[in-house]
């Protein structure tokens, strides 16, 4: 029963992760009704960004490289709104969608080329802290990821019930032609989202590489279908959402992986993803606008 | 005296204009995209370096006396099976001699598929090019095909050897516990066919093992497993991401074996740029160290092309000496109408090598044409990799 109450939690602390991931791709997705692939892929380029600070003043305190990755991760965000939206027709929905996955492959070999594929540390904050509940133990860097996702999803909420951006995508994001009659720059609110979703990004990779201790390439793959999956689960759309599933997919995963091995672990969670498609297909937080 | 020298020096520009006339090109493929990139980068590096060492020593003796530089080419077949059999016949379908890789084992067990298996079976039209493999370490592909060579370190002799001197040293050690990247080629066949039953045949006992894929990044489950098996020894086959994130959550749990014992890719830069301060002490064998003259000559040309020197990038290095001495040793004509008799003498001059001469000593062929270098164990201490014990 301990084993399985720590796989319960070390996953569900891993979740966060992947809910940080789910949220950039679920935000992209309620404000444009695009799927961005290359989410994952630019967050972790933001991370890689981040280690500039080490090397400019080796020894920098890692929030420095966290500050650098987030920024950085803002700048990337941009960059894939113009390289794969902003001049291709949004009528097209394959167009962009292949451009991000092009835009997938063209950052994860990038980074590549720079690194030879290496592993690179990455430094992290409370690495060595683990909190004892009984037999249990808990990551101290991981709940850090898991509240600066919880703070991420307020922010986020805030921002869009409580200020004017956040209004102004709202309203693009429910009917964008209409809100351009208002006077709503649309371009202007589509790049801002995937601003602020990069900025997101950003951190959410430098979290992941400091809970994994190393960047590598290895992990936009694994994080861009994670993050799909946490999206579909929680509702495309839907911010609580994405955080409810990460933390639910990285539980059932880590449980699955108890029981039946690493082997077939994805197996399950692909069967899970499937179960949802089929029975609830606008995911835990379905949004009462997809009814329509 | 002036007129002497001019005379020398004008022979030699001479010989040197000699040799720029005729070719001989050596094409290496590997992985140089993708998360082995470094493999690929390396390899051609020391290609790269060797050529230019033997070119500046003359070139290759060709069978009617002149001398022919080496040309390198590289291309990627991005660590993938169906890229890396493309790559194979665009270079057979070139003036290349022979080539040098793949990377990946998982690339070379199809591609010396597609080769001829018998050397002069009428009946097989697999393709006759020779392949002299520098990084692919998966025991037991030489005898796929005739036209297959390898010059790898043989994992079965290095973990034999590992395990037998840590018996022998530690006789109060016991267990061996195993942690396992299970999606990949080399580093499962390291520990399933090879660590395992070494292990086994020195006197330990294995205490269980873990499983893991190459991207996972979350090894929680696994170290609580380790934890439990309490082993004292722990045996890690994979790759650096994983190794270091392995390590890394063994340190969480407070995980302290007596001895780590890595798999032998991984004592590379890779490692300890992931993960130096979690790997130290770690014990892994392998095929190369600059310990001594020719070994130290070989890493620093080869940094002046931009690799760095590790055991599968040094093999490479092996290769093109191995190769000019055969091409030498063979009389091959270099001439493109006889590009197919060269290649052929090329494969009958690797076949008849029963030794080799490589960077730390004499490297032996075993009966099923398996490579059985010299090697060493090294240890991860600081940020270097140091000689911990030379077995040989």
């Amino acid at each position: 029963m301990l084993d399985f109450l720590q796989a319960v939690s070390d996953g569900v602390l891993f979740g966060a992760t992947y809910a940080l991931i789910g949220i950039g791709f679920t935000l992209v997705f309620g404000v444009m009704h695009k799927l961005n692939l290359a989410y994952a892929a630019a967050s972790v380029g933001g991370a890689y960004a981040g280690l500039l600070v080490l090397g400019v003043m080796a020894g920098a305190p890692p929030w420095l490289v966290f500050l650098c990755a987030f920024a950085a991760g803002g700048v990337l965000g941009y960059l894939v709104y113009l390289s794969c939206f902003h001049f291709i027709p949004l009528g097209s929905p394959l167009a962009t969608l292949m451009a991000t996955v092009g835009m997938l492959l063209l950052i994860d070999e990038v980074i590549v080329h720079f690194t030879n594929g290496m592993p690179l540390a990455y430094p992290a904050m409370f690495d060595d802290v683990m909190l004892r509940a009984g037999e249990l133990t808990l990551r101290g860097d991981l709940l850090l990821v898991f509240g600066i996702a919880v703070l991420c999803m307020v922010g986020l909420l805030l921002l869009l019930y409580r200020t004017r951006l956040g209004l102004a995508t709202r309203a693009v994001s429910q009917q964008s032609v209409a809100a351009q009659l208002c006077g709503i720059r649309v371009g202007l609110v589509n790049a801002m989202t995937f601003v602020i979703t990069g900025l997101l990004g950003g951190i959410a990779g430098a979290l992941i590489g400091a809970s994994v201790g190393a960047l590598s390439p290895l992990l936009t793959t694994p994080l861009t279908v994670k993050g799909l999956i946490v999206t579909v689960i929680g509702g495309l759309g839907s911010i609580p959402g994405a955080i409810i599933a990460g933390l639910l997919v990285g539980g059932f995963e880590n449980v699955f992986q108890l029981f039946r091995g690493v082997t077939e672990r994805d197996l399950y969670v692909m069967l899970l993803l499937f179960v949802f498609l089929v029975f609830r297909p606008g995911g835990l937080f379905e949004s009462k606008d997809d009814h329509h | 005296m002036k007129k002497l020298a001019l005379a020398v020096t004008l022979a030699f520009a001479a010989s040197g204009a000699l040799a720029q006339d005729k070719t001989i090109k050596i094409t290496g493929f590997g992985a140089k995209s993708g998360v082995v990139r470094s493999f690929g980068v390396n390899s051609e590096a020391a290609m790269l370096a060797a050529a230019d060492v033997i070119n500046k020593q003359g070139g290759i003796k060709l069978a009617d006396g002149s001398k022919a530089r080496i040309e390198v080419e590289f291309l990627d077949d991005r660590c993938n099976a169906e890229e890396g059999i493309s790559v194979i016949r665009r270079i057979a379908s070139t003036d290349a001699l022979v080539a040098i890789g793949p990377t990946c084992s998982n690339v070379a067990e199809p591609l010396f598929g597609i080769l001829q298996k018998k050397v002069g079976d009428a009946g097989d039209s697999g393709l006759q090019f020779p392949v002299f493999t520098d990084v692919a370490i998966k025991v037991g592909l030489a005898k796929i095909s005739e036209w297959a060579f390898r010059n790898v370190p043989n994992e079965m002799t290095m973990y034999n050897s590992v395990f037998y001197w840590l018996h022998q040293k530690y006789p109060n050690l016991k267990t061996v516990y195993g942690g396992v990247e299970e999606d990949f080629a080399h580093s499962r066949a390291t520990w399933h066919v090879v660590m395992k039953d070494r292990a086994q045949a020195s006197g330990f006992s294995i205490a269980g093992e873990s499983k893991w894929l190459l991207a996972d990044t979350n090894f929680a489950t696994q170290v609580r497993e380790m934890k439990k098996a309490n082993a004292d020894i722990i045996a890690i086959s994979a790759h650096p991401f994983s190794t270091c994130g392995v390590l890394r959550e063994m340190q969480r749990q407070g995980v302290k074996p007596k001895l780590l014992v890595g798999l032998t890719s991984s004592s590379s830069l890779e490692t300890l740029q992931g993960c130096a301060k979690q790997a130290q002490g770690i014990i892994i064998p392998t095929s190369f160290a600059p310990v001594n003259k020719e070994a130290r000559f070989a890493a620093e040309e080869t940094a002046k092309k931009k690799g760095a020197a590790d055991l599968h990038s040094m093999a490479a290095w092996e290769n093109m000496f191995i190769l000019k001495q055969v091409m030498e040793a063979e009389k091959i004509s270099g001439a493109k109408a006889n590009l197919q008799a060269d290649r052929r003498k090329i494969r009958d001059g690797l076949a008849k090598l029963a030794t080799t001469q490589g960077l730390l000593g004499v490297t032996k062929r075993d009966a099923e044409g398996e490579a059985d270098k010299p090697y060493l164990f090294v240890q991860a201490k600081g940020n270097d990799w140091v000689v911990l014990h030379n077995p040989l």
